[in-house]
């Protein structure tokens, strides 16, 4: 078995790093898929809140890198999966515990048994980065539709682009079509603009996000309806294992009215 | 791009072995500028005037960048930079002497950044964010301009002045 470690990162931070690692993880152990979430943001870690499995951690990262205890013992299963797993950070160490290598040789141990190895990153570039993106096969870049998230996506795509990673593909995060169509925000085509890198996904702006995020279940763990962000969640991991699923069509509630204004401003 | 606006770039010129190797993965022609022939060959004429040698050791060392510059690069060159590709918002480059980004210019871009008042930025699309021209700084317009098209700006009468790029303005001196 040989996994692939996949880096989720953005560099603003609070554009939705550890939720879109958290419910990619969850969608794809739902699809079957050995995963196991590594949380690197070593010092301010939260996506064992996320994922709902706080209480439960005994070791984690840090332990792991130093030597305290073996890596299967710092791995926490999510019992609502067939096989999910969360390495937790430690929270009252920083970034400089860790090194690149510690992160390489971590993730060379869990491509021997899972699919999927997902890395939460910190926000930023520096050395928390730097660990998060040392083993990735796959980069995905997250960011919000705003001029100030995808300034520094830009940025790290150049980042990845020189450390020869690969440009990394897009995750545009909160997106809100009202608001688009209003010329309020910036559209998909705005921000592929700027970034010209492959799009993943679009994931729209849901309040279920967060009320899941409170209660440490992942939207991608229910939410049926077609237009949720829990589908959309469903959608990119089903094109991570290599499914053609066309980007959800994100319409917003105007009706005849919003579609007729669409046509007369010649779209 | 080049094909939207029925362009063609058909030569390199550098004294830079990775710019002229760059060039030639990609088929154009390239020399060594200040070499003293052309493509073909002949011997050139030397370009009279005072400052005639220093501008051409400035053309001779052109800096050819395939790639997008995103924000938070920055290019630094004594003579010519040459884009091909965008300039993101975020990205600085500064040359002692013209720019041309064969993309949108979106970034930073300072030309002529040793005084060279004489020095020209050209692009595709010409949105920056703050162009500066020797000591003249000049700062867009606010939106997107209405009609995209190839612009020149350059320093008229003490201001930066962006005009749409002409092939009769191709011989300016």
């Amino acid at each position: 078995m040989h996994a692939k470690v996949i880096t989720v990162t953005s560099g603003k931070g609070g554009v939705g790093k550890t939720t879109v690692t958290a419910n990619l993880a969850a969608a794809l152990a739902m699809l079957g898929r050995r995963v196991v979430a590594l949380d690197a943001d070593i010092g301010l870690r939260n996506l064992d809140v996320v994922m709902g499995l706080e209480n439960r951690i005994v070791y984690d990262l840090v332990d792991v890198v130093e030597g305290r205890c073996r890596l299967p013992q710092a791995m926490i299963r999510d019992k609502r999966f067939p096989e999910l797993y969360l390495i937790p950070a430690a929270q009252t160490r920083d970034k400089m515990a860790v090194s690149p290598s510690d992160m390489v040789l971590v993730c060379d141990q869990l491509r021997q048994d899972m699919d999927y190895v997902l890395i939460d990153s910190p926000a930023g570039i520096e050395r928390g980065f730097r660990n998060a993106v040392a083993p990735a096969d796959q980069v995905i870049v997250v960011t919000n539709p705003e001029v100030s998230a995808v300034r520094d996506a830009d940025r790290i795509v150049g980042l990845l682009e020189a450390e020869e990673h690969g440009p990394g593909q897009l995750i545009i995060n909160r997106l809100k079509p009202q608001m688009v169509a209003r010329g309020d925000m910036l559209s998909i085509a705005d921000v592929l603009d700027i970034l010209a890198i492959d799009l993943l996904g679009v994931i729209p702006e849901d309040e279920d996000i967060l009320v899941g995020s409170n209660r440490g279940a992942p939207v991608a763990m229910n939410g049926s309806h077609s237009a949720s962000a829990g589908q959309a969640f469903r959608n990119i991991a089903r094109r991570l294992e290599g499914e053609d699923v066309p980007i959800m069509e994100l319409s917003h509630q105007g009706g005849l009215f919003g579609r007729l204004r669409a046509w007369m401003s010649g779209r | 791009m080049l094909a939207e606006y029925d362009l063609e770039l058909w030569a390199v010129l550098s004294q830079h072995e990775a710019t002229r190797e760059a060039a030639r993965a990609l088929g154009l022609a390239t020399r060594l500028a200040g070499s003293d022939t052309d493509l073909d060959g002949n011997e050139l004429s030397h370009a009279a005037g005072e400052s005639g040698d220093a501008q051409e050791l400035l053309a001779a060392n052109a800096l050819f960048c395939q790639e997008t510059v995103r924000s938070g690069r920055s290019i630094y060159h004594e003579g010519h930079v040459v884009v091909l590709g965008d300039v993101n918002p975020g990205a600085q480059i500064i040359a002692g002497g013209n720019v041309v980004v064969w993309g949108r210019l979106r970034g930073f871009v300072h030309a002529g950044a040793h005084g060279n008042r004489e020095a020209l930025i050209c692009a595709l699309e010409l949105s920056p964010t703050q162009l500066r021209i020797a000591d003249e700084i000049a700062i867009p317009p606010a939106g997107r301009p209405e009609r995209l098209q190839p612009e020149t700006a350059l320093i008229r009468d003490h201001q930066i002045v962006a005009e749409p790029w002409r092939a009769r303005d191709h011989g300016r001196d």
